[in-house]
């Protein structure tokens, strides 16, 4: 069959992110949401300004425990690792001296897991804005 | 103030996941809201499953 050869298209290579990647983590990462609002995903942005870091809080005031960062205890270390996502929340939390935790409080692990979600969750928004960053959503 | 309710506990924390959740995936209100509803829906109806299951096995 005499034909003009195939002509299929490269994909198009998607334009560099307009805002450097590493200060979208690092926004992302301190305040949550942060990163979306300077993507210009205002709603976005502060619904989970909102949310996160009041997931932040109702850990605190069920007395859960800030981790220690301690490898003896790999499980304790990787909910610190958690606890720490969450950004500036922890910082201010720790620097005031809460998040010790009363593992006697009935409320200690329903506070844990508010306390470790909310910092996993902040990563899982700080990776969508790395797509919205790429172009890709 | 008495021993909060765990179910009360458990739907705060599943509401506050699943509105998280949901405004991540998607980007209009209708279909955040959608997804929101099925992931709390779902944590709630897997912890209440899970705890049935769990009930037959006491420690």
């Amino acid at each position: 069959m005499a034909g003009r050869p195939s002509q299929k298209r490269a994909p198009a290579a998607p334009p560099p992110p307009s805002k450097p990647l590493w200060l979208i983590y690092l926004l992302g990462w301190l305040i949550p949401g942060g990163a979306h609002l300077w993507l210009g995903r205002p709603t976005k942005g502060l619904a989970f300004l909102v949310m996160l870091p009041l997931m932040f809080a109702i850990g605190l005031a069920f007395e859960g425990r800030l981790f220690p960062f301690n490898l003896a205890e790999p499980l304790a270390a990787l909910a610190a690792v958690a606890d720490i996502a969450v950004g500036l929340p922890y910082f201010i939390a720790k620097a005031l001296g809460s998040g010790a935790g009363r593992a006697l409080a009935a409320t200690f692990e329903y506070g844990n897991a508010f306390l470790i979600s909310a910092g996993l969750l902040n990563a899982m928004v700080i990776l969508d804005a790395h797509d919205i960053a790429l172009g890709r959503k | 103030m008495g021993t909060p309710s765990h179910l009360l506990l458990m739907s705060l924390f599943a509401a506050c996941v699943a509105i998280v959740g949901g405004v991540l995936m998607h980007d209009t209100l209708r279909q955040q809201a959608r997804t929101a509803a099925e992931i709390f829906g779902g944590l709630m109806a897997s912890a209440l499953v899970l705890g049935w299951i769990l009930y037959v096995f006491p420690l």
